[in-house]
């Protein structure tokens, strides 16, 4: 970041204040400081005093475009701050036809990638960190009277290692300079290990990650594609799926949601962001991310709403790889 | 009676423990820490302050069966749940604020009639170890509710570092106990000072007449801001070591099953959905209102103390920061909060 944080949420206060003084907004959906320096929470922004606690730094990795299915039945017009992966998140949002585009004001931020407190931790190297300078993608950490220096792609959030797209897509208004365009050479490279492994390696590797899902189900919740009203989870009479944590139980969700994702699923990673338990979800969503560019050729979910999901569409000469095999 | 062990030494101290019946301690799994019961090889982690999940898994399993079931035409047959097997539980590693999260569950499960039989049976066959807290986590408050980092009363064991050496002070005859089984491998060792107590941040929470204060707000308008973040997953309830809601169960098919509970949540909608659809914790401000009171107004109501123990696992766990803190600053104060 050329410009520094507090300049930036100034900048954005600015605008935005004159959006939802003037009416033409009910609402912003933005961020401000939790308890903690490494912590920025959800605000929604009502008036200009709301607005103060505004702020925009390198820990908004709270995606707030699904606060919008709620918020839109409550408000006219909502205001919302979008990061790249949260603006491809309102475009899918948009297609799966859960938020009305028209009654969205897109406030787009090119992203530099949000940071992680645990990988700040290791770089602080044993201290207590305090607090964090950067400057030209270098991250100085400061703490216990030391400061030490880390690049920033060392300290990113797992979800933000392999962001293909940090420049918002169809916003409103850019607030911000676009930052550059970035390379994810080893997006998928997780999956090609996995792949490389025989079935009941795979199968012994997944059922170690998913036996201590505790099946809070924030995976769920925090998912843009996740967007059904009623989620199979719930439902009663039939119950699809037990309640018991048993093995094949937390298979059965974990493999029903990345499915119902495939050709939707954005990768944003917030699913593995929200785990409370850390297990790498991105992965499996990266799997069919994959299997979809090899089957149906190249997609990317969300960047362009007037594209169907390969899986939502049908086409004569669309390959019958499943069969053939 | 005090004894040690040196660091290096656990091992040994580990396969020991368990050979008399499952030790459960924290172990790392993933990026998460988890009571586990040990096995060759399990990444134990005895320097990490809080686990991510709360010990209660020990006494409150994900699922545990009740009973089971079959049948065959007409004829229904049930059959108790298989038993655990035996042999002594031992809870290694709890954390101050774990034992007074022990406490509050005993008093829901075991001080009031009638008493649940599963969770009063491990609870009364598991040996406690408590481990004193060095350096705190940054989520950690638990000086806040009276919680000492380095005392632990109701444990059987109390255990310290003292630079490598672990030492171990039996508090109880099953502390002994789990002192004979170690054998030789703790070493006799004189009285040693008691760690010092560490400082954690209280963050200056108005607890004194909170419950008070939180009746008379039950329909003040800032529950109606305060849930808004909220995404109704259930992280914060399945960290907590404090919650202890659960679900009754069948697992199985028409000819065949078991009845079990399990962990539930009441930040789900289904929570408290009746038979016939009607729900009256209809939308997520009430599930956040529900969740905050029960530990803030109607434990310390019931029974005298709150069902906070002030150990940040809702701090560091919820993937948009709502916790217990921002709750009672937000509407326990001597005011309320405007925005």
């Amino acid at each position: 970041m050329a410009e520094n944080n507090v300049d930036y949420s100034a900048k954005i206060r600015g605008v935005v204040a004159q959006d939802l003084l003037s009416g033409r907004i009910d609402l912003l959906l933005g961020w401000e400081k939790g308890h903690y320096w490494w912590q920025s929470r959800p605000l929604f922004a009502r008036d200009q005093a709301d607005l103060e606690r505004l702020a925009w730094d390198s820990f908004c990795a709270v995606n707030l475009s699904r606060y919008l299915v709620d918020e839109l039945k409550e408000n006219k017009k909502v205001g919302v701050l979008l990061k790249g992966c949260d603006a491809r998140a309102l475009n899918r949002l948009v297609q799966d036809n859960m938020v009305p585009r028209e009654r969205v004001i897109a406030y787009g931020l090119p992203c530099p990638g949000m940071l992680n407190y645990a990988a700040l931790l290791e770089a602080a190297a044993g201290r207590k960190p305090d607090g964090i300078a950067e400057e030209n993608g270098q991250v100085t950490v400061r703490g216990g009277g030391v400061e030490l220096t880390v690049p920033r792609d060392r300290v990113l959030l797992d979800k933000c290692r392999h962001c293909l797209y940090p420049n918002p897509v169809h916003c409103d208004q850019l607030l911000l300079t676009p930052v550059g365009e970035r390379q994810a050479p080893e997006r998928f490279s997780a999956v090609q290990e996995r792949e490389s492994l025989s079935s009941d390696a795979r199968f012994a590797y997944w059922e170690k990650q998913l036996e201590r899902c505790l099946r809070c189900y924030a995976c769920r919740q925090a998912c843009p594609y996740c967007s059904c009203r009623e989620c199979f989870v719930e439902q009663e009479q039939p119950r699809w799926l037990s309640k018991a944590s048993q093995p094949s139980e937390n298979f059965m969700f974990h493999l029903i949601r990345a499915y119902h994702g495939a050709g939707r699923c954005i990768d944003c990673g917030e699913c593995q962001r929200a785990c409370p338990v850390g297990i790498p979800l991105q992965e499996l969503n990266r799997k069919l991310i994959k299997d979809i560019n090899e089957l149906y050729g190249h997609y990317e979910a969300g960047l362009d709403p007037g594209q169907e999901p390969p899986l939502l569409t049908y086409r004569p000469d669309d390959p019958a790889a499943f069969s053939e095999k | 009676m005090i004894k040690s062990i040196k660091k290096e030494h656990l091992a040994h101290l580990w396969e020991r423990l368990a050979s008399n019946g499952p030790l459960y301690l924290p172990v790392k799994e993933g990026p998460a820490l988890l009571f586990k019961p040990w096995r060759e090889g399990a990444a134990v982690d005895l320097e990490t302050v809080s686990s991510t999940v709360s010990p209660k898994e020990v006494f409150l399993p994900r699922d545990e069966v009740y009973m089971q079931f079959s049948r065959a035409g007409q004829k229904l047959e049930l059959h108790p749940a298989v038993q655990e097997p035996a042999g002594r539980l031992i809870a290694f590693g709890l954390r101050s604020c774990d034992l007074r999260a022990v406490e509050l569950l005993d008093m829901v499960f075991c001080r009031k009639e009638p008493v649940d039989e599963p969770y009063a049976a491990r609870r009364e066959n598991t040996t406690l170890v408590a481990l004193a807290c060095g350096e705190p986590d940054p989520f950690c408050f638990c000086t806040a509710f009276g919680v000492d980092p380095v005392n632990a009363p109701g444990a059987d064991v109390q255990a310290w570092w003292n630079r490598d050496d672990l030492v171990l002070e039996a508090e109880t005859a099953r502390g002994e106990a789990l002192f004979t089984l170690a054998g030789e491998l703790l070493a006799e060792r004189n009285a040693v000072d008691r760690p010092e107590r560490p400082a954690t941040t209280d963050f200056s929470l108005p607890l004194e007449g909170l419950p008070k204060r939180l009746k008379e707000r039950f329909d003040d308008p800032a529950w109606g801001r305060l849930y808004r973040s909220c995404i109704g997953c259930g992280a914060c309830t399945y960290v907590c070591p404090t919650c202890h809601c659960f679900d009754v169960q069948d697992f199985g098919h028409h000819a065949r099953g078991q009845r079990f509970r399990c962990w539930d949540s009441c930040m789900y909608k289904e929570f408290t959905v009746m038979a016939g659809g009607h729900n009256p914790r209809l939308t997520r401000k009430e599930r956040v209102r529900q969740r905050f009171l029960h530990k803030l107004q109607y434990f310390p109501e019931n029974y005298g103390v709150y069902a906070c123990v002030g150990c940040g696992r809702c701090l560091r766990s919820c993937p948009v920061n709502l916790d217990v803190v921002q709750a009672i600053r937000a509407l326990g104060g001597e005011t309320v909060e405007q925005r």
